[in-house]
């Protein structure tokens, strides 16, 4: 397709506006407004730049109020009246803008407005090809352009995303798993960054229940060895018919800390009497030893231990070993382990390989919460140290690392972010090259503080206003965004941020398509492929 | 040759009065007529006035209650004091190229000359270029609404009723009356009452 202005769809002209307040532009006579949706890409041409902008309302307007006091009443009236003292009014944002005898330039944010009866038009691939650049690497394709052919790509910068703390929300059933196993799968192809994913509803191994209820490939079918799989729950049904594990993850208890209750807090329904409690076990018994002495206490040895702790009351201690009992019913929790987790998933991202922690059967909150902040706080420790040696030394750090985790709120609520490690992981940005990808559907229960390190935001349908307005809270143009946001539907993400140049709303890529692209360039698929074309030429007569 | 239906009498710039020699099938309201204007251009007017008046001045006719008939048949002479007179309003003309302008030709049509009424060639492409409506318009002292109404009922039914031309000069008349929406309401009525 070439780049002439008649080849291109004509929605309008400016009338008005403002770089603040956004364009106006009256509708074309010839379009129809039925055919005129909020969230297209549309570029206006000024004199000498192309302003890239996204239609952010569509209005009524009208030259005479008497023609609303008293409206045509019939067919003809009407008619005559349209495009004449009626007319439809486009509200466009400009993003970026670039020279529109500079093909292929990139696009920069827009500070000025185009002139007076500017032509605005709909988009054309070569336009969101120079705005969102060429699908490759590291700009993977994670849709479309809503409204475009399905096959125009809009492009993730990968390294950018890694960069920085991510988020991808959305309402249960929005398609926001599905992007999350694409956008997983194209940072885990990369090799430039590891990932360890905490997978709470068992997503990101081997298979994953697909939007339609049957079983479609993940991760580690579809990257192969390059994703390990270590378990909570070896006796899962998970496992099996060829799809093993690659390790069991066991947690001993001289690694649950105080502070790690905290989170739990709202799960075991703690008081402060409680907690206050538990910090005083602590404190006596020691750091390392006091849940698991706690644990084996017989009641008949609770008002003892009351004693020895001095001016506790026995009935807190009761309650207390009432719900902490809950964890002698997790078996992945040990007085001793045979293997060291945390250990384990250094080797694995230190060989390259990206750890997806499965939690089977165990998949409640409460394990979710203590397993992947115990694991993560030993890892940000790790980190942390191995960062601060490298740059003493003068070299290069451990390979950056993407720590994704669901049910974010939960770790990032605003009573407990300023205390847990996500909360440190996310203010400290890329210091010690870590960052978290978190996935959640209640986005106003996350810090302020803490959204507002968030990059990159990919945003899917929401229905609670305040879960919208924290998903935007403090980007720019949030009202056009909220706008956007409002009248999505399923599998249709709202992407913002550092890792794009603007704000664009997509059709999520299909997984079908995805996985073929990931077999024809994946781990274990390639080698199979590779193998097969070897036979292939060294065996002419060989028929396919 | 014009197939005449009167002969001007009185003659200005912007409008003609003409005679007509018979009686009957007076030109209609809203009908569009040419008259020659000086060496090889047409003027193109509108009929916005008919009447009979006695040919002469100082002899006023009186009721004599018959019916025509019974007039024609007992007082024939009467019909011979009668004269039909029209006035029409110059909106447009035929230069030497042939090219139809809406606008007022440059000399108003000499007295004597003859009056024809337009085939609907003319009235197509008088009114292709929908100034004329804007021309009635800036017609003073005459009844405008109602010759706007009737001049593009006439062009709309010399169009064998296309309904398209009906709205683009619906919408002339919007545009031009947008400070005024119930006037233009009002004639876009009149223009709409048509077949």
């Amino acid at each position: 397709m070439s780049d002439k202005a008649a080849d291109r769809r004509i929605l309008g002209q400016i009338t008005k506006g403002s770089l603040i307040s956004g364009l106006q532009a009256k509708l074309s006579d010839n379009v129809d407004i039925e055919d005129v949706r909020i969230g297209t890409f549309a570029v206006v041409d000024g004199d000498r730049n192309r302003f890239f902008s996204l239609l952010k309302d569509v209005s009524l307007a009208s030259t005479n109020e008497d023609i609303l006091l008293t409206p045509p009443t019939d067919d003809f009236d009407r008619r005559v009246h349209l495009g004449v003292s009626t007319y439809y009014e486009l509200s466009l944002q400009p993003m970026l803008v670039a020279e529109k005898d500079a093909p292929g330039a990139t696009p920069l944010p827009s500070t000025t407005v185009p002139p007076h009866f500017s032509t605005v038009f709909e988009a054309t691939p070569e336009d969101v090809e120079q705005v969102f650049g060429k699908v490759d690497e590291f700009h993977p394709s994670v849709g479309s352009p809503i409204f475009m052919n399905p096959t125009i790509p809009v492009c993730l910068d990968l390294r950018k995303l890694a960069m920085r703390s991510n988020a991808l929300f959305g309402r249960s059933g929005c398609g926001k798993s599905v992007l999350a196993r694409i956008i997983l799968g194209y940072l885990m192809q990369t090799d430039a960054f590891v990932n360890l994913v905490f997978d709470m509803h068992n997503e990101f191994g081997w298979t994953a229940t697909s939007e339609e209820g049957g079983s479609v490939d993940s991760l580690r079918k579809l990257l192969g060895q390059r994703v390990a799989i270590f378990t909570l729950d070896p006796k899962s049904p998970l496992y099996g018919h060829g799809q093993a594990y690659d390790f069991e993850v066991q947690v001993p208890l001289n690694e649950i800390r105080c502070s790690d209750m905290e989170l739990l807090g709202a799960e075991l329904a703690l008081s402060q009497a409680q907690r206050e409690t538990m910090y005083k076990l602590e404190e006596r018994w020691g750091e390392k030893t006091w849940l698991a002495r706690f644990l084996k206490l017989e009641p008949q040895e609770i008002e003892g231990a009351a004693e020895e702790l001095g001016a506790t009351n026995v009935e807190t201690l009761k309650v207390l070993s009432r719900k902490l009992g809950r964890f002698k019913k997790l078996p992945f929790l040990k007085e001793a382990v045979s293997d060291d987790t945390v250990r384990r998933i250094r080797d694995y991202i230190g060989a390259g390989k990206h750890v997806v922690i499965q939690f089977g059967r165990y998949n409640d909150l409460l394990t979710y919460i203590l397993v992947a902040n115990i694991l993560t706080r030993r890892l940000h420790e790790d980190y942390a140290r191995d960062t601060d040696a490298a740059r003493a030394e003068g070299r290069e750090g451990p390979t950056p690392l993407i720590i994704t985790i669901e049910e974010a709120h939960k770790f990032l609520d605003p009573s407990v972010a300023g205390s847990t490690v996500f909360g440190a992981i996310a203010r400290e940005a890329r210091k010690y090259r870590l960052v978290l990808f978190l996935i959640d559907q209640r986005p106003s229960g996350i810090d302020d503080e803490i959204l507002s390190q968030v990059g990159t935001r990919i945003v899917g349908k929401l229905d609670d206003e305040r879960d919208i307005d924290a998903a935007l809270s403090g980007r720019p143009n949030q009202g056009t965004l909220k706008v956007l946001v409002n009248n999505m539907v399923e599998r249709q993400f709202l992407l913002t941020g550092y890792a794009l140049p603007m704000p664009v709303v997509i059709d999520a890529k299909e997984y079908g398509s995805f996985c073929k692209e990931m077999q024809a360039t994946g781990g274990r698929v390639r080698g199979e492929l590779e193998r097969r074309k070897l036979e292939l030429t060294g065996d002419d007569e060989l028929e396919l | 040759m014009i197939d005449r239906i009167g002969e001007v009498i009185e003659a200005s710039t912007t409008r003609f009065r003409a005679q007509r020699e018979e009686l009957d099938n007076p030109p209609a309201f809203g009908s569009f007529v040419k008259v020659p204007s000086g060496p090889d251009i047409t003027s193109y007017a509108i009929v916005y006035n008919v009447y009979e008046t006695s040919i002469d001045a100082s002899r006023r006719p009186m009721a004599m209650g018959l019916t025509e008939e019974e007039l024609k048949a007992q007082q024939p002479q009467i019909f011979e004091m009668i004269r039909l007179e029209f006035e029409a309003a110059i909106v447009g003309f035929k230069d030497q190229g042939g090219a139809v302008k809406a606008y007022l030709p440059p000399w108003p049509p000499r007295i004597h000359a003859f009056v024809g009424a337009c085939g609907p060639e003319e009235v197509i492409s008088l009114t292709e270029d929908l100034d004329f409506i804007r021309a009635i318009n800036a017609l003073p002292g005459l009844p405008t609404d109602e010759l706007i109404a009737a001049a593009v009922r006439v062009a709309y039914q010399n169009r064998d009723c296309d309904a398209e031309f009906l709205v683009k000069a619906g919408q002339e008349i919007a545009i031009m009356l947008k400070e005024e929406y119930e006037r233009a309401r009002s004639i876009l009525r009149r223009v709409g009452h048509v077949g």
